[in-house]
């Protein structure tokens, strides 16, 4: 019986008919890779594992937030798991239509926080877009060293255990009221700005400034 | 835990400084994967997309179980049930994305009072 039809048809199999190949599957044989156009979509079986996300990490991340003397069912944890695959999907569809539009081949980081933040996800773009300066900064991201100004000095003030050490979900920012001033120059509020508006042809590029 | 054999294996895990990642990050060629499988014409993703889902599956992740946690307290319980997590999605706009996910047509409703008076 399938479990939910979902947003993009995700689905559950009871049976699976390679479930004797999952058990060498262990491993993530896909290497981290960068930029590359899929060749595997042709892959007709696809793994269980593949689909989602790993429950240990899901059940990690849920126990952060859980008081210590609570329990989460089976049917819980593989229901967020499910949940997790179907908000990337969901994201990712907004953010490749946004692409399509614009007639640029590849989904950014840009896109990404964009897609979030016209589906509602406004309370994540401001912890999001500090992790994501955080990581140009410290590891030169897509387009080599940025040495700009912090971003949000103040989102992290008293709270830094690491380059990426986020902490707790930085809480009261008011997030939704906030789009335009709140993150200093000009080229991040642009971010929620019309795409029209975009520099030059090959679209979005609200961090193109920090580039030198 | 299978961590150590996950897309982790490139990255410095566990104990010292996270010079590239946060070693608690969610596995990044998984994530791509699921992006490229979200639509047939997904082309090319950039290195650092993946990345900000990371970021943002923990997020939601907290946020839902959050939620849900709520319903499971509401309930006088202290298990984390499927349908906890239903609830959190039905009373969360964000969430309707997810509505047909947890709450399949096919299955019966569960009605909480039902529930709390099984479970006392």
């Amino acid at each position: 019986m399938e479990r939910g039809g979902g947003f993009h048809g995700y689905h559950r199999h009871p049976i699976h008919p390679t479930s004797g190949m999952q058990q060498q599957d262990m491993k993530q044989k896909q290497p981290e890779t960068t930029n590359n156009a899929s060749t595997d979509d042709n892959e007709c079986i696809v793994r269980e594992q593949d689909r989602f996300m790993p429950i240990a990490n899901v059940i990690r991340i849920m126990r952060k937030i859980l008081p210590p003397h609570a329990k989460i069912s089976d049917d819980a944890k593989e229901t967020i798991q499910e949940c997790v695959s179907e908000y990337i999907s969901f994201v990712t569809g907004e953010a490749n239509d946004r692409c399509q539009r614009e007639q640029r081949k590849t989904i950014t980081a840009e896109d990404v926080l964009w897609a979030m933040s016209k589906l509602g996800f406004d309370d994540y773009i401001e912890p999001l877009t500090v992790y994501l300066h955080r990581y140009r900064e410290f590891d030169g991201g897509e387009r080599g060293s940025i040495r700009g100004e912090p971003l949000v000095k103040r989102a992290v003030a008293g709270s830094d255990p690491g380059p990426f050490g986020m902490g707790p979900f930085v809480p009261g920012f008011h997030m939704g009221h906030h789009h335009n001033g709140f993150f200093g120059p000009g080229s991040i509020a642009g971010f929620f700005k019309d795409p029209s508006s975009a520099t030059g042809p090959t679209g979005f590029e609200p961090y193109a400034q920090c580039k030198e | 835990m299978r961590q150590a054999k996950t897309a982790y294996s490139g990255f410095l895990s566990g104990g010292g400084i996270p010079r590239r990642h946060d070693p608690h990050l969610l596995p990044l060629a998984r994530i791509k994967k699921i992006m490229k499988k979200s639509s047939v014409d997904v082309k090319m993703i950039s290195r650092e997309a993946p990345l900000v889902f990371s970021k943002a599956c923990e997020l939601f992740i907290e946020e839902l179980t959050k939620r849900s946690w709520n319903m499971t307290i509401q309930g006088k319980r202290r298990t984390v049930h499927k349908e906890d997590v239903a609830h959190a999605v039905a009373t969360t706009d964000v969430f309707d994305f997810l509505i047909d996910l947890v709450h399949p047509n096919t299955s019966h409703h569960v009605d909480l009072n039902e529930d709390l008076e099984k479970k006392q």
